[in-house]
Protein backbone atom coordinates (compact mmCIF):
# COMPACT_ATOMS: atom_id res chain seq x y z
CA UNK A 1 0.00 0.00 0.00
CA UNK A 2 3.02 2.10 0.95
CA UNK A 3 3.96 1.68 -2.93
CA UNK A 4 0.88 3.24 -3.99
CA UNK A 5 -0.04 6.13 -1.87
CA UNK A 6 2.35 9.05 -0.93
CA UNK A 7 0.01 9.19 2.11
CA UNK A 8 1.07 5.80 3.46
CA UNK A 9 3.84 4.69 5.52
CA UNK A 10 4.62 0.75 6.31
CA UNK A 11 6.83 -0.27 9.45
CA UNK A 12 8.41 -3.85 9.35
CA UNK A 13 9.28 -4.41 13.17
CA UNK A 14 10.71 -7.52 14.30
CA UNK A 15 8.79 -7.70 17.47
CA UNK A 16 11.64 -9.56 19.68
CA UNK A 17 14.40 -6.88 18.95
CA UNK A 18 11.84 -4.00 20.13
CA UNK A 19 10.73 -5.34 23.42
CA UNK A 20 9.53 -1.87 24.44
CA UNK A 21 7.79 -1.66 21.06
CA UNK A 22 6.28 -5.59 21.24
CA UNK A 23 4.91 -4.35 25.36
CA UNK A 24 3.48 -1.20 23.92
CA UNK A 25 0.98 -2.82 21.15
CA UNK A 26 0.49 -5.96 23.05
CA UNK A 27 2.10 -8.05 20.95
CA UNK A 28 0.98 -12.17 21.65
CA UNK A 29 1.03 -13.29 18.05
CA UNK A 30 2.58 -12.59 14.55
CA UNK A 31 1.93 -10.74 12.37
CA UNK A 32 0.53 -8.06 14.36
CA UNK A 33 -1.27 -5.18 12.10
CA UNK A 34 -1.70 -1.71 13.91
CA UNK A 35 -3.21 1.05 11.75
CA UNK A 36 -3.01 4.49 12.88
CA UNK A 37 -2.82 3.52 16.52
CA UNK A 38 -6.32 2.95 16.53
CA UNK A 39 -6.96 -0.46 14.44
CA UNK A 40 -5.71 -3.69 15.01
CA UNK A 41 -5.92 -7.63 13.77
CA UNK A 42 -3.43 -10.35 14.11
CA UNK A 43 -2.81 -13.11 11.84
CA UNK A 44 -2.80 -12.63 7.78
CA UNK A 45 -6.51 -11.36 6.46
CA UNK A 46 -7.39 -11.56 2.66
CA UNK A 47 -6.90 -8.35 0.83
CA UNK A 48 -10.75 -7.05 0.85
CA UNK A 49 -10.78 -7.54 4.56
CA UNK A 50 -7.31 -5.92 5.22
CA UNK A 51 -8.60 -2.60 3.21
CA UNK A 52 -11.72 -2.58 5.33
CA UNK A 53 -9.76 -2.62 8.37
CA UNK A 54 -7.20 0.54 7.09
CA UNK A 55 -10.54 2.46 5.83
CA UNK A 56 -12.03 1.56 9.15
CA UNK A 57 -9.17 3.40 10.52
CA UNK A 58 -9.19 6.39 8.70
CA UNK A 59 -12.33 6.80 9.08
CA UNK A 60 -12.03 6.65 13.04
CA UNK A 61 -9.40 8.90 12.98
CA UNK A 62 -11.40 11.52 10.90
CA UNK A 63 -14.37 11.22 13.47
CA UNK A 64 -12.06 12.08 16.17
CA UNK A 65 -12.26 16.17 17.01
CA UNK A 66 -15.83 16.25 17.47
CA UNK A 67 -17.18 13.22 19.42
CA UNK A 68 -14.74 13.43 21.96
CA UNK A 69 -12.52 10.62 21.30
CA UNK A 70 -12.03 8.21 18.66
CA UNK A 71 -13.92 5.37 18.70
CA UNK A 72 -11.13 2.51 19.70
CA UNK A 73 -11.05 -0.12 17.24
CA UNK A 74 -9.25 -3.16 18.94
CA UNK A 75 -10.11 -6.30 16.76
CA UNK A 76 -7.87 -9.78 17.44
CA UNK A 77 -6.73 -10.54 20.85
CA UNK B 1 30.97 -14.84 7.23
CA UNK B 2 27.76 -15.46 3.73
CA UNK B 3 24.58 -15.14 5.11
CA UNK B 4 23.02 -16.09 1.68
CA UNK B 5 23.85 -19.49 0.03
CA UNK B 6 25.56 -19.52 -3.45
CA UNK B 7 22.22 -20.93 -4.39
CA UNK B 8 19.69 -18.23 -3.09
CA UNK B 9 21.95 -15.42 -4.04
CA UNK B 10 21.81 -16.96 -8.12
CA UNK B 11 18.25 -17.28 -7.49
CA UNK B 12 17.30 -13.39 -6.34
CA UNK B 13 19.91 -12.32 -8.62
CA UNK B 14 17.93 -13.78 -11.55
CA UNK B 15 14.99 -12.38 -10.02
CA UNK B 16 16.36 -9.13 -9.49
CA UNK B 17 17.33 -9.13 -13.71
CA UNK B 18 13.98 -10.27 -14.50
CA UNK B 19 12.12 -7.91 -12.24
CA UNK B 20 13.99 -4.68 -10.99
CA UNK B 21 12.76 -1.80 -13.56
CA UNK B 22 13.92 1.55 -11.50
CA UNK B 23 17.07 2.20 -9.16
CA UNK B 24 16.31 1.07 -5.46
CA UNK B 25 18.25 2.99 -3.01
CA UNK B 26 18.90 1.23 0.84
CA UNK B 27 18.87 3.76 3.02
CA UNK B 28 20.47 1.90 6.59
CA UNK B 29 21.00 3.47 9.97
CA UNK B 30 23.41 1.37 12.54
CA UNK B 31 25.57 1.85 15.58
CA UNK B 32 28.28 1.02 15.59
CA UNK B 33 29.84 -1.56 18.43
CA UNK B 34 31.62 0.47 21.01
CA UNK B 35 34.83 -0.92 22.81
CA UNK B 36 33.58 0.82 26.12
CA UNK B 37 31.10 -1.27 28.11
CA UNK B 38 28.61 1.02 29.54
CA UNK B 39 26.37 -0.30 32.33
CA UNK B 40 22.72 0.05 31.58
CA UNK B 41 22.97 0.52 27.50
CA UNK B 42 22.40 -2.37 25.22
CA UNK B 43 24.70 -3.17 22.49
CA UNK B 44 22.78 -3.49 19.23
CA UNK B 45 23.44 -7.15 18.80
CA UNK B 46 21.90 -7.10 14.85
CA UNK B 47 22.97 -4.13 13.53
CA UNK B 48 25.73 -5.62 12.17
CA UNK B 49 24.59 -9.37 10.71
CA UNK B 50 21.82 -6.31 9.20
CA UNK B 51 24.52 -4.73 7.27
CA UNK B 52 26.00 -7.68 6.22
CA UNK B 53 22.93 -9.18 4.64
CA UNK B 54 22.11 -5.92 3.10
CA UNK B 55 25.56 -5.50 1.36
CA UNK B 56 24.74 -8.83 -0.05
CA UNK B 57 21.38 -8.24 -1.34
CA UNK B 58 22.58 -5.03 -2.43
CA UNK B 59 25.66 -6.62 -4.60
CA UNK B 60 23.36 -8.93 -6.10
CA UNK B 61 21.65 -6.38 -8.61
CA UNK B 62 23.38 -3.02 -10.26
CA UNK B 63 20.13 -1.00 -9.80
CA UNK B 64 20.74 -1.59 -6.11
CA UNK B 65 22.92 0.96 -4.17
CA UNK B 66 23.43 0.65 -0.28
CA UNK B 67 23.97 3.61 2.08
CA UNK B 68 25.14 3.16 5.52
CA UNK B 69 24.88 5.92 8.13
CA UNK B 70 25.87 5.72 12.18
CA UNK B 71 22.91 7.12 13.71
CA UNK B 72 24.52 9.75 16.17
CA UNK B 73 26.05 11.17 12.89
CA UNK B 74 23.10 11.38 10.70
CA UNK B 75 20.29 12.25 13.31
CA UNK B 76 18.93 14.92 11.08
CA UNK B 77 18.18 12.55 8.22
CA UNK B 78 17.01 10.24 10.44
CA UNK B 79 14.41 12.07 12.08
CA UNK B 80 13.42 13.12 8.09
CA UNK B 81 12.82 9.20 7.71
CA UNK B 82 11.17 8.76 10.81
CA UNK B 83 13.92 6.59 12.42
CA UNK B 84 14.46 6.23 16.12
CA UNK B 85 16.22 2.90 16.82
CA UNK B 86 18.81 0.67 14.94
CA UNK B 87 19.02 -1.57 12.77
CA UNK B 88 16.25 0.23 10.53
CA UNK B 89 16.40 0.99 6.85
CA UNK B 90 14.32 2.52 4.20
CA UNK B 91 13.96 1.35 0.55
CA UNK B 92 13.53 4.51 -1.72
CA UNK B 93 12.64 4.08 -5.71
CA UNK B 94 9.53 4.60 -6.97
CA UNK B 95 7.47 3.95 -4.66
CA UNK B 96 4.92 6.82 -3.72
CA UNK B 97 5.25 6.46 0.26
CA UNK B 98 7.16 4.68 2.65
CA UNK B 99 8.68 1.86 3.66
CA UNK B 100 10.79 1.08 6.49
CA UNK B 101 12.32 -1.97 8.32
CA UNK B 102 13.22 -1.82 12.06
CA UNK B 103 15.40 -4.99 12.86
CA UNK B 104 17.22 -7.98 10.87
CA UNK B 105 14.99 -8.93 8.10
CA UNK B 106 15.87 -12.83 8.09
CA UNK B 107 13.54 -15.84 8.03
CA UNK B 108 10.31 -15.52 6.63
CA UNK B 109 10.92 -11.69 6.68
CA UNK B 110 13.71 -12.18 4.10
CA UNK B 111 11.66 -13.01 1.15
CA UNK B 112 9.19 -9.79 2.45
CA UNK B 113 12.25 -7.86 1.40
CA UNK B 114 12.94 -8.85 -1.52
CA UNK B 115 9.70 -8.53 -2.93
CA UNK B 116 9.25 -4.77 -1.49
CA UNK B 117 12.38 -4.27 -3.42
CA UNK B 118 10.60 -4.96 -6.43
CA UNK B 119 7.78 -3.12 -5.53
CA UNK B 120 9.57 0.04 -4.77
CA UNK B 121 11.95 -0.56 -8.16
CA UNK B 122 8.40 -0.88 -10.48
CA UNK B 123 6.04 1.55 -8.12
CA UNK B 124 3.88 -1.05 -8.91
CA UNK B 125 2.03 -3.88 -7.12
CA UNK B 126 -0.73 -7.06 -7.00
CA UNK B 127 -3.20 -4.98 -5.10
CA UNK B 128 -6.75 -4.78 -6.75
CA UNK B 129 -8.28 -1.97 -8.58
CA UNK B 130 -10.28 -1.30 -5.08
CA UNK B 131 -7.96 -1.21 -2.77
CA UNK B 132 -5.69 1.04 -5.89
CA UNK B 133 -8.88 3.15 -5.96
CA UNK B 134 -8.85 3.77 -2.43
CA UNK B 135 -5.57 4.28 -1.71
CA UNK B 136 -5.76 7.11 -4.35
CA UNK B 137 -8.62 8.98 -3.04
CA UNK B 138 -6.73 9.63 0.37
CA UNK B 139 -6.50 12.45 1.43
CA UNK B 140 -4.76 11.99 5.01
CA UNK B 141 -1.92 9.98 6.16
CA UNK B 142 -1.60 6.53 7.27
CA UNK B 143 1.05 4.36 9.34
CA UNK B 144 0.66 0.61 9.23
CA UNK B 145 2.82 -1.15 11.25
CA UNK B 146 3.37 -4.68 10.94
CA UNK B 147 5.13 -6.93 14.10
CA UNK B 148 7.10 -10.07 12.81
CA UNK B 149 9.16 -12.30 14.29
CA UNK B 150 12.29 -14.23 12.32
CA UNK B 151 10.54 -17.77 12.08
Amino acid sequence: MAVESEHVTADVIEAQEFPDLARKYAVRGVPKIVINENTEFVGALPEDQYLARVRAAVESNAETPTNGGAERNQDGI
Amino acid sequence: MQMISDKDRQTIREHFDERLKGDVDLIMFTERQSPIIIPGKETCETCEPTRELLEEVASLSDKLKLTVHEISEARDQADELGIDRVPAFVAHGASRGQVRFFGIPSGYEFSALIADIIDVSTGETDLSEATKQFLGSLTQNVNIKVFTTPT
